[in-house]
């Protein structure tokens, strides 16, 4: 039956066959929701509670877990339409429109929250407004539209500049990048406040850029540049230098210090795990001392609840899943699917990686949600259509893995950031 | 290779956190999670006696602190609104809505806004599901009787201390032990169910106290006290009742008295004082008694022992001489005691010693028979709080030299409670056993009442013959005086009045009127009651103005107890 339905594509490489897509990525993406499910339905009830004791809402203890299911559903047919029914190339002609939308309904959300305060349909905390307010149906996050349509609009843009041998062309290539970089930034950095959102970001273009075979000087300076920003960003911000130097204390902050209570109770929650957690449902740190602990920080609740084999599954999964997605890049014709699949590895691994390294204390904390199982539909919702354009994409591989033209070796030189030879060194 | 190197360090990063840190993680979780809650004992009620039957005095009642979270509460009008209409007796701030908005600038989190609200009062509120209010139970006490012996109950304050009399004295029985339940928590101090060391213990309720007190008794004391004073226009008045037989208080009324559920309107502490217990001073000739039944059982005198009256007698230096004058010549130790004559009680104290002086000899029989045996400048050890034991100076002390004790023999230079006074007196009527005075009957539980004795019996502090002759003289000492009393009883007293000490002289402005007595049977005294009245600056005289009180109250007595009178 697929069989007749097969079709031949052409590619600036020739004639590529479509066959069956990765379901491996499919697989273990599968066995992550359903961890996810699982935690959000043994912490929910505490959550309900502390949330009913605290704000005086009367949440069912099964608030939360059919809220995530929701979501899970809604991720599942956002995965499938863009697995299946968009044509990645549909997208990529339609670029453009994809992310002006993103970038409309930032500056909308801006607009609405930042200076008329519409408070009816935007959620804001302390001046940063994230949130759309979506009544009946939920809270709508317009950064992760944003990522999405950064990721379809470069892959098109990059890989038409890599046609034409323009990718390292600062009028043509680089500039037009850094100005929508800089517009990202500005809505999502600076009047959202969302400094983990915008890394991710810039993981994503970074991880493209990668890919796109852009010369070594102009890394280094796109690098030199996003450090520098990162710095001010921080330095202009008092609970991000908080955050730094709580970093900076290691293991030593007190827990009495405000600005280190976060990081240290999701420590504790983790290190009172031990080596097989305290089992489902005898969370204690997720009954009101782990903050955000549905949420960000629900990778210190699956270490309490599942302990460090738990969390060595989990980062196997994710790390299997990366690992998996690092091998279509090496195995794609098209560029414009090299790139949209890099940008979904970096996106992804950018999540995992700060999200828990700063739950360990390996790094500054940052708001970032942990793929699929933090708690909002959001983020995976958006995860899963990209999850769905990588899934199509794999139907598009070649066997053996692609040796590219001329800056294939300058390239490989370059050691920073250079997923395919990382993955192929780590078997 | 830069995924997998994160990959690494974070694993390694896990292993030190979850295996080689688990122990000290799990110290810290616990520090903050497991928490000790104490779980409060209830505390005691009091009930008066009906007869035999338990009454109620004090009780307690669950109402609610009503308070709410400004920082939560989105509509301070609607909340003002619901709060005053279903709570506006209660409110313990003007504006509530004021108040709330105050607060939310503030950044508080607790505002009270009503108290002592009642289970009702709060489910309405709760109903109408506003946001950012809570109630907080509290035990507050109740006192189905009102003002009735407030100065012996006392009253329990706002942290929950017994004050004053029984709550404050018998706090640690009224209180119990509170409960202890460690368990694990979430942050907002609720016990969660995970965990295994939870540990639960069962709090202690406070006992639930009977007092002596009856309640009709006490009753008719407070009223024959408050008309006495309306009579003689006195402002300050106490009346104790006391069961001879056994040591019992039966009541304890003070004027100006209060009502415990409103101790926190009370102006002037002094209505707190129990009067009888905590209040020393010089009874007067009522002691009197105590010198008739110490030179009886010494042998010294009898009622008609004569001596030679000349309304003056001298002691060392001093000249003592006798308030009513004129029957002098040679008279009877009973007419001495009918006309209160000084003179007669310093010729007992003086036939004490060689008969001529009241030597160290007759001193030291003196502080034997008031001090070790009737138990005068002595705590009595009766249950309620801030007893004081008064002045009773000892032979042995320079300042109980001859003309001390001349003046201790009709009531003078000693300062005593009316609650020594009284136990002393039953001691000396009863057939001669001091028993030390109680309030507590025992305890009430389980609808039955579970007698105590607090009460410790001191035996032969006078012999039964001395007794029943002192108790003959003080019955007609009380009969020269008066007719007043229902016949066929056996009724005995004797007037005190007291001046009092200012900076340490005696004013003539100012006395205290005292009356002691005993009534009951031939057989049997069945009650001793002393009565004190005073006033600043009011000549109070035991005669006319406490007398009245003892006469009104004792003949109510005879008819309560339905004695039968001789035939």
């Amino acid at each position: 039956m697929r069989d007749s339905l097969r079709q031949v594509r052409t590619s600036a490489q020739g004639l590529v066959r479509r066959h069956n897509p990765d379901h491996r990525i499919m697989m273990y993406t599968l066995i992550l929701v359903i961890v996810g499910l699982i935690i959000i339905f043994a912490i929910g009830p505490q959550r309900a509670n502390v949330l009913n004791e605290s704000f005086g809402s009367n949440l069912s203890g099964m608030y939360f877990v059919i809220k995530q299911g929701t979501s899970v559903m809604i991720a599942v047919v956002s995965f499938f339409v863009f697995a299946y029914l968009l044509k990645v190339d549909v997208l990529l002609r339609h670029k453009a429109i994809i992310l002006s939308i993103g970038i409309a309904a930032c500056a909308l959300l801006a607009l609405l929250g930042n200076l008329v305060h519409v408070e009816a349909i935007t959620q804001c905390a302390l001046g940063a407004c994230r949130w759309f307010v979506l009544p009946g149906i939920g809270t709508f996050q317009p950064a992760e539209f944003l990522k999405f349509g950064i990721l379809i609009f470069l892959g098109g843009f990059l890989a038409s500049r890599m046609r034409a041998g323009l990718i390292n062309d600062t009028e043509k290539t680089i500039i037009p990048a850094a100005v929508l970089m800089g517009v990202a930034a500005l809505f999502v950095i600076v009047l959202q406040k969302d400094l983990g959102t915008g890394i991710a970001m810039f993981a994503i273009v970074i991880s493209m850029f990668v890919v796109s075979g852009v010369k070594k000087q102009l890394g280094v300076i796109l690098l030199a540049v996003l450090l520098a920003a990162g710095l001010l960003m921080i330095i202009t911000a008092p609970h991000r230098i908080d955050r730094v130097t709580t970093f900076l204390k290691g293991d030593e902050a007190s827990i009495d210090d405000p600005s280190g209570y976060h990081i240290a109770h999701a420590k504790i929650a983790i290190g009172s795990g031990g080596i097989d957690g305290v089992g489902i449902g005898n969370s204690v740190q997720a009954a009101g001392y782990l903050p955000e602990a549905i949420n960000d920080s629900v990778f210190a609740i699956l270490g309490e609840t599942f302990g460090f084999i738990g969390l060595v599954f989990i980062l196997a999964m994710f790390y299997l899943l990366l690992l998996r997605i690092l091998r279509l890049v090496d195995r794609l014709e098209k560029p414009e699917y090299r790139l949209i699949v890099a940008g979904v590895f970096g996106w992804i691994a950018s999540h995992v990686v700060i999200n828990v390294a700063a739950m360990t204390g390996l790094m500054p904390l940052t708001g970032i949600t942990l793929p699929f199982l933090s708690f909002g539909g959001t983020s995976m919702l958006f995860i899963a259509a990209a999850l769905g354009v990588v899934f199509q994409i794999s139907r598009y591989t070649v066997h053996t893995q692609i040796k590219e033209d001329a800056d294939e070796g300058t390239r490989s030189r370059r050691g920073v950031g250079r997923p395919r030879y990382a993955s192929r060194r780590s078997r | 290779m830069l995924l997998t190197g994160a990959m690494v360090v974070i694993v390694l990063r896990l292993f030190f956190l979850q295996v080689i840190q688990h122990d000290h993680y799990v110290a810290l979780a616990t520090e903050e999670q497991v928490k000790k809650l104490v779980i409060p004992a209830s505390r005691g009620t009091v009930y008066a006696l009906d007869g035999d039957t338990p009454v109620p005095l004090v009780m307690n009642q669950q109402v609610y602190t009503l308070f709410a979270d400004p920082m939560v509460v989105d509509e301070p009008t609607q909340v003002a609104q619901v709060v005053r209409d279903i709570a506006g007796g209660n409110l313990v701030v003007d504006n509530i809505e004021q108040n709330l908005t105050d607060g939310k600038k503030q950044k508080s989190m607790y505002r009270v806004l009503a108290k002592n609200v009642t289970l009702r009062q709060a489910e309405l509120i709760k109903d109408k599901d506003l946001k950012g209010i809570g109630f907080q139970r509290v035990s507050k006490r109740v006192y189905p009787e009102g003002a009735m012996a407030a100065q012996t109950l006392g009253f329990v304050n706002n942290e929950g201390k017994g004050q004053y009399g029984i709550e404050q004295q018998l706090n640690d029985r009224l209180t119990g032990t509170d409960g202890i339940l460690k368990s694990v928590t979430d942050v907002a101090n609720v016990p969660l169910s995970i965990g295994k060391d939870n540990i639960r213990q069962e709090p202690v309720n406070g006992d639930n106290l009977v007092l002596t007190i009856d309640r009709n008794i006490q009753a008719k004391a407070q009223e024959a006290l408050l008309a006495g004073l309306q009579r003689s226009g006195a402002t300050h008045g106490s009346v104790l009742v006391m069961d001879p037989a056994t040591g019992k208080v039966l009541a304890l009324a003070d004027f100006p008295t209060y009502s415990p559920a409103d101790f926190t309107n009370v102006q002037d502490e002094q209505v707190f004082r129990n009067i009888a217990t905590t209040e020393p001073y010089e009874p007067g000739s009522v002691l009197k008694t105590f010198t008739i039944a110490t030179g009886i059982d010494k042998g010294v005198i009898d009622a008609n022992s004569t001596f030679y009256n000349t309304d003056k007698i001298k002691v060392e230096d001093r000249t003592i001489t006798n308030a009513l004058k004129g029957v002098t010549g040679t008279i009877t130790m009973q007419s001495a005691l009918n006309n209160s004559l000084n003179t007669g009680m310093v010729t007992i104290a003086q036939r004490l010693g060689d008969g001529e002086r009241i030597n160290k000899t007759s001193r030291d029989t003196i502080y034997e028979y008031f001090h070790n045996r009737l138990g005068l400048g002595e705590r009595t050890g009766v249950e309620i709080a801030n007893e004081q034991k008064g002045i009773l100076i000892s032979p042995e002390e320079e300042q109980g030299n001859a003309v001390r004790y001349s003046n201790m023999a009709f009531g003078q230079g000693l300062n005593v409670t009316m609650m020594q006074v009284a136990s002393g007196f039953s001691a000396i009527i009863n057939g001669g056993t001091y028993h030390s005075p109680t309030v507590l009957a025992g305890t009430y539980d389980g609808g039955k009442l579970k007698p105590e004795n607090n009460s410790t019996a001191r035996p032969n502090v006078i012999s039964p013959g001395a007794s029943a002759k002192a108790k003959e003289m003080i019955h007609q000492a009380r009969v020269g005086y008066t007719n007043t009393d229902t016949p066929g009883y056996y009724i005995g007293g004797k007037t005190g009045t007291s001046q009092t000490l200012e900076n340490g002289e005696y004013i003539n402005s100012q006395t205290v009127g005292t009356y002691l007595g005993f009534g009951g049977t031939d057989a049997e005294a069945k009650y001793v009651i002393m009565v004190q009245v005073s006033g600043k600056n009011m000549n109070l005289e035991g005669n006319k103005h406490a007398m009245p009180i003892f006469t009104d109250l004792s003949n109510w007595m005879l008819g309560y107890y339905q004695l039968q009178p001789r035939a």
